[in-house]
């Protein structure tokens, strides 16, 4: 399945949210999802299906003034 | 020496403190020990896919300091709202310094567009903290929108050049009802100094340690400052004279 990950297409076989941090080998505490331009909340990771084409932005926290 | 109240926020140290730009985050951790802060700046960004780096939160202790997530970046009140938004879904405290950028040279904030931000954000139960300029007019707009508190420039974003116009800021002190804190501008350890003796709840910076030669000596340098201006501001300074006033007696003098 073809995922839009920070603008980044990547080929990546996974049901839901959840399934594609752990993939990426992310920390589920240390990010936040949008999917499509919605937040998907962190108590609805697991149960947020993705589809081919879907656009999915992940972020976290860095070094700010 | 009397708790700086922020919304539902308070602390006990009036040096708020950046995370950017550091050495390394031994560094940064160790700055914001010696700096006493109590709250400590973040910004938002996309993760690295490719060469994911050493967390942030993990030199950052939750319990000691409160993170404030910042906008950072946004040049538009809808991309301040989204950074709000998703700063929020990372379970930091639920306060934001709002900064909406007008200009990628001179990085001044766009007023307008900071307003629209902070109406928005006050209705969705955000703590605000709008970076501003060093204007009255823009300081009681977005007092009057809901900021819990408003943030002045003393000179452009990380350019150390100190509080440029420090009557500007005494006359925002002396109409502000939320606290007003001096952000951005401040390079060394005076700056910080005139910034609270003029009467600024207080400072957040960030540069003027982060590149110092020696970070730690210098954000301790910054906390001593600020508990200084802070006294000194309590204290109430001498008004400034022309002429000479002799502090030893005039009178019987040894001949």
């Amino acid at each position: 399945m073809k995922l839009i990950i920070n603008s980044k297409e990547k080929d990546i076989n996974c049901n839901t949210v959840s399934d594609l941090l752990k993939e990426l080998n992310l920390n589920n505490d240390i990010v936040a999802v949008e999917l499509n331009k919605n937040i998907v909340h962190r108590e609805n990771f697991e149960k947020t299906k993705l589809k081919n084409q879907d656009k999915i932005e992940i972020v976290t926290v860095v070094g700010g003034g | 020496m009397e708790k700086l109240k922020i919304g539902n926020f308070e602390f006990n140290s009036r040096l708020f403190i950046g995370t950017g730009k550091y050495e390394n985050l031994d560094i940064m951790k160790k700055a914001h020990e010696a700096s006493g802060t109590e709250a400590v700046t973040v910004a938002l960004r996309r993760v690295n896919l490719e060469n994911e780096k050493e967390n942030l939160l993990n030199y950052i202790d939750q319990n000691k300091y409160k993170i404030l997530p910042n906008t950072a970046g946004c040049y538009t009140a809808e991309e301040a709202i989204r950074t709000a938004r998703l700063a929020r879904e990372l379970k930091l405290p639920d306060w934001v310094k709002l900064e909406v950028i007008g200009d990628k040279k001179t990085l001044m904030p766009d007023n307008e567009e900071t307003l629209k931000a902070t109406k928005i954000l006050v209705k969705e139960g955000f703590t605000v903290l709008a970076y501003t300029n060093d204007d009255i007019v823009s300081c009681k707009k977005l007092e009057e929108a809901g900021a819990s508190s408003v943030m002045p420039l003393g000179a452009p974003i990380g350019s150390g050049q100190g509080i440029l116009n420090q009557n500007n800021i005494k006359i925002i002190l002396e109409q502000a009802k939320v606290p007003i804190i001096v952000d951005a501008g401040v390079g060394t350890a005076s700056d910080a100094a005139i910034a609270m003796e003029i009467g600024a709840d207080g400072v957040l910076l960030n540069t003027g340690v982060a590149l110092a030669k020696d970070s730690i000596k210098m954000a301790r340098a910054m906390k001593l400052a600020i508990e200084a201006g802070r006294d000194a501001y309590l204290a109430g300074r001498i008004p400034k004279k022309l002429y000479a006033s002799a502090s030893s007696p005039t009178e019987g003098i040894s001949k």
